[in-house]
């Protein structure tokens, strides 16, 4: 179906190709799984395969791409294309045009030249598909990651194509909506769909993926059957995350005095009419390695955001080293509580990872701003980026550097929202070394997840939230 | 968080309307207003536009503007009160025992006048205009525009427009909390937002140029440029339709004949 012959691509302005050499066969009806660290070409493979690349973008291209035999170059538009593929990029909420949930997808489905029987009974099918039947008249605004990525998904179906090239659709995703997109997409191969996926999140497709194929630098470094690409310890570091050992790596600092410096007193908050947390009550001790989980939607950020006054409480109280933010500024918060959104790119905005990371300092007014940006730089691995524009890093240093900014100004208490989305097994370890070793140094670590692994071997001690209440709060061991 | 200027589902009267009698409407009455510079029939056309509003249900999402109409009210009256000074005065915007600019601007009765024509016209366009999109699937507008013969770009740009307010809007929240937790502290007012420009405007600009590179390839990759369409579930004209058609015709009407006269 898509047959890539030595592909090189090189993206306008740069040097560096993004594909280099690249050779992939896609055939009918396989599901054919790409992986790789961040900025090895994933999304770019995507696009090369759909067309798009060679239609869309200028750049150097070599090599040969043909969908269904035919060279994509012979294909006149993207339009031409879109009868013989479809394509779920990775940001949901950029592919929601219209204002329903049910406008999205009969809009793609008008344009397939069908009857408009056909086009009613289409869409009652894909949206019993994907799930979505009771949110038909929702605005796809206002649906949760999981629920944006399953439209976007249906507005693909709706094309009818028996090619899909899905770039990590489960990237924000928990559990359930992981395990729902994965449901869906063993629907579509069984109906004999072929489809190319770009994943980090391998064991959750591994039943239904017939090739494995490793991405570095541009480059193919691993390809075949699943079982045989991973009997490679290098490649099986890459595609699976493993955290073992990662809470004994370094040596964990004894609390031995149990001095909370965070205190949440039945605390509640709504939104509008929406209780989002209801009736908390925890304390967090100097020093401590804390996960939160619980599935979308189940108050994890919510409540972090009380801890720097992001957000104020409906009822209750959060005290922050013996202080309660009620009586506290955000600035001032921010001197104890450092919080690591799950996006880095909503911090960027400096022309260097230098000034990125200055900009926080200049805020508290700290001076020998550059002794401590060096030794930022140096706890994340950064310090060769330091006069680069942060938007050119990859997403695995992308977020690396949001942590430096935080750490450099040393608050006692880091939170970090889903610190590993999109990251390799080797980035996402990483990641959680580098937070292991800020616990090391005395910080208290509070880390929001999806990820149970991360929870089991990362942290000390697991916080589970569920519809805004903690159901359970307890040692990672006793998970 | 309430999005600007996007589609509600709701079963009220303007949502049953089809999108051409809106148009039709939407342009008579941002001509009477336009044209209009009677203060009495301005703040009828105000009245019977919220009322409009109130029938179809959508007098609650209307009237979320208030806030900014009422700041633009004020910089309106103020502008005309410094630059078209006309009529008898009223008083003096600074009071006259000011030392050095006391009683430098006065406040007079014909600036104010024009001050509330404008604040009117402001209210009723704004009203009018949030009634049609709030009531107004952006499918059902395409389809419209498409039979008016509008160029589908120029369509599809039209609706890019609308959709990407409630992302500005989104995004731009979740970027001010990012910087305000690096201890950012703008400050208020028109001061602070001049500071909080470059922390919160390039994150933005430059995430809102990625997503819209990823919003124009699936407008491509999903076809909506092929111009080919089945036409489902169209909009036909039904009394409310009629109703509303005929009741612009009068007006129009009535309008240009009172306008004739100089009674309005």
């Amino acid at each position: 179906m898509i047959e890539l012959e030595k592909v090189s691509y090189t993206y306008p302005h740069t040097v560096q190709p993004a594909l280099h050499q690249l050779s992939l066969s896609v055939k009918k009806g396989r599901c054919v799984m790409v992986t790789g660290p961040s900025g090895a070409g994933k999304t770019t493979l995507c696009l090369a395969a759909a067309g798009i690349l060679h239609h869309e973008y200028g750049g150097k291209k070599e090599g040969l791409v043909t969908i269904e035999g035919r060279d994509v170059a012979a294909y006149a538009t993207l339009s031409e294309l879109a009868t013989m593929i479809g394509i779920v990029f990775d940001d949901a909420e950029a592919q929601m045009i219209f204002t329903t949930v049910e406008e999205e997808i009969l809009s793609a489905l008008e344009h397939r030249g069908l009857e408009a029987q056909v086009i009613e009974e289409r869409l009652a099918s894909i949206m019993a598909t994907t799930f979505l039947a009771e949110l038909r008249n929702r605005s796809p605004h206002h649906l949760s990651g999981g629920q944006k990525q399953r439209v976007a998904l249906a507005a693909t179906l709706a094309l009818g194509n028996d090619v899909l090239i899905l770039d990590e659709p489960t990237s924000e995703l928990d559990e359930h909506a992981t395990r729902r997109i994965v449901e869906i997409l063993n629907s579509l191969k069984a109906q004999g769909k072929t489809l190319l996926l770009v994943e980090h999140k391998y064991a959750h497709f591994k039943d239904m993926v017939d090739t494995l194929v490793v991405l570095e630098a541009g480059s193919v470094i691993a390809k075949g059957d699943p079982e045989e690409v991973l009997k490679d310890e290098r490649i099986k570091r890459i595609v699976i995350p493993d955290f073992r050992g990662v809470r004994s790596s370094h040596l964990t600092p004894a609390i031995t005095v149990k001095s909370p410096v965070v205190t949440v007193q039945h605390l509640s908050h709504a939104y509008g009419e929406v209780l989002a947390l209801d009736d908390i009550s925890l304390d967090i001790h100097a020093g401590e390695f804390v996960a939160i989980v619980g599935e979308n939607g189940s108050g994890k950020t919510t409540l972090v955001k009380h801890f720097n006054r992001l957000l104020s409480p409906t009822s209750g109280d959060v005290i922050i080293r013996g202080k309660n933010t009620k009586a506290s500024t955000i600035t001032d918060l921010a001197r104890h509580v450092g919080l690591v959104f799950q996006n880095p790119d909503h911090m960027f905005f400096a022309d260097t990872v230098k000034d990125e990371i200055e900009f926080g300092l200049k805020n508290l007014g700290t001076t020998d701003g550059d002794r401590i940006i060096d030794a930022a730089l140096e706890d994340v691995g950064l310090m060769h980026t330091k006069h680069l524009y942060p938007r050119w890093l990859s997403r695995g240093e992308r977020q690396r550097l949001a942590i430096a900014c935080v750490i450099a100004m040393s608050p006692s208490i880091i939170v970090l929202d889903e610190p590993t989305t999109g990251l390799d097994g080797n980035e996402a370890r990483l990641v959680m070394e580098i937070l292991k070793g800020l616990q090391n140094k005395g910080h208290t670590i509070i880390v929001i997840t999806h990820n149970k692994e991360i929870a089991q071997h990362c942290a000390d001690r697991i916080i589970t939230m569920e519809k805004g209440k903690v159901i359970s709060d307890s040692p990672a061991g006793g998970m | 968080m309430a999005e600007i200027l996007q589609y509600v589902h709701k079963d009220g009267f303007f949502h049953r309307l089809t999108p051409v009698s809106k148009i039709v409407f939407i342009i008579v009455i941002s001509l009477m207003c336009i044209i209009s510079i009677n203060l009495v029939f301005l703040a009828g056309l105000v009245v019977a536009v919220l009322l409009l509003a109130y029938i179809s249900r959508l007098h609650r999402e209307v009237l979320q503007q208030s806030k900014l109409i009422l700041v633009m009210s004020v910089v309106f009256i103020i502008i005309t009160l410094i630059t078209m000074p006309n009529g008898a005065t009223i008083g003096y915007l600074i009071p006259e025992g000011t030392p050095l600019l006391g009683g430098s601007i006065p406040i007079t009765q014909g600036a104010i006048e024009i001050g509330l024509i404008l604040t009117f016209r402001f209210m009723i366009l704004i009203f009018a205009f949030q009634m049609f999109l709030l009531s107004t699937q952006p499918r059902d507008l395409v389809h419209t525009l498409e039979k008016m013969r509008m160029p589908m770009d120029y369509i599809l740009m039209f609706i890019i427009a609308l959709r990407f307010i409630p992302t500005l809007q989104i995004e731009g929240n979740r970027i001010h909390e990012a910087q305000l937790a690096r201890g950012y502290n703008p400050g208020t007012g028109f001061i602070g937002k001049i500071r909080s420009v470059a922390p919160i405007v390039i994150p933005l600009v430059s995430n809102a140029l990625l997503r819209s590179t990823v919003l124009g390839l699936t407008i491509d990759m999903r076809g909506y440029r092929t111009g080919k369409r089945t036409h489902v579930r169209e909009s036909t004209l039904k009394s409310g339709d009629y109703g509303v058609l005929f009741a612009m015709a009068i007006a129009s009407c009535g309008y240009i004949v009172l306008f004739m006269n100089q009674v309005i």
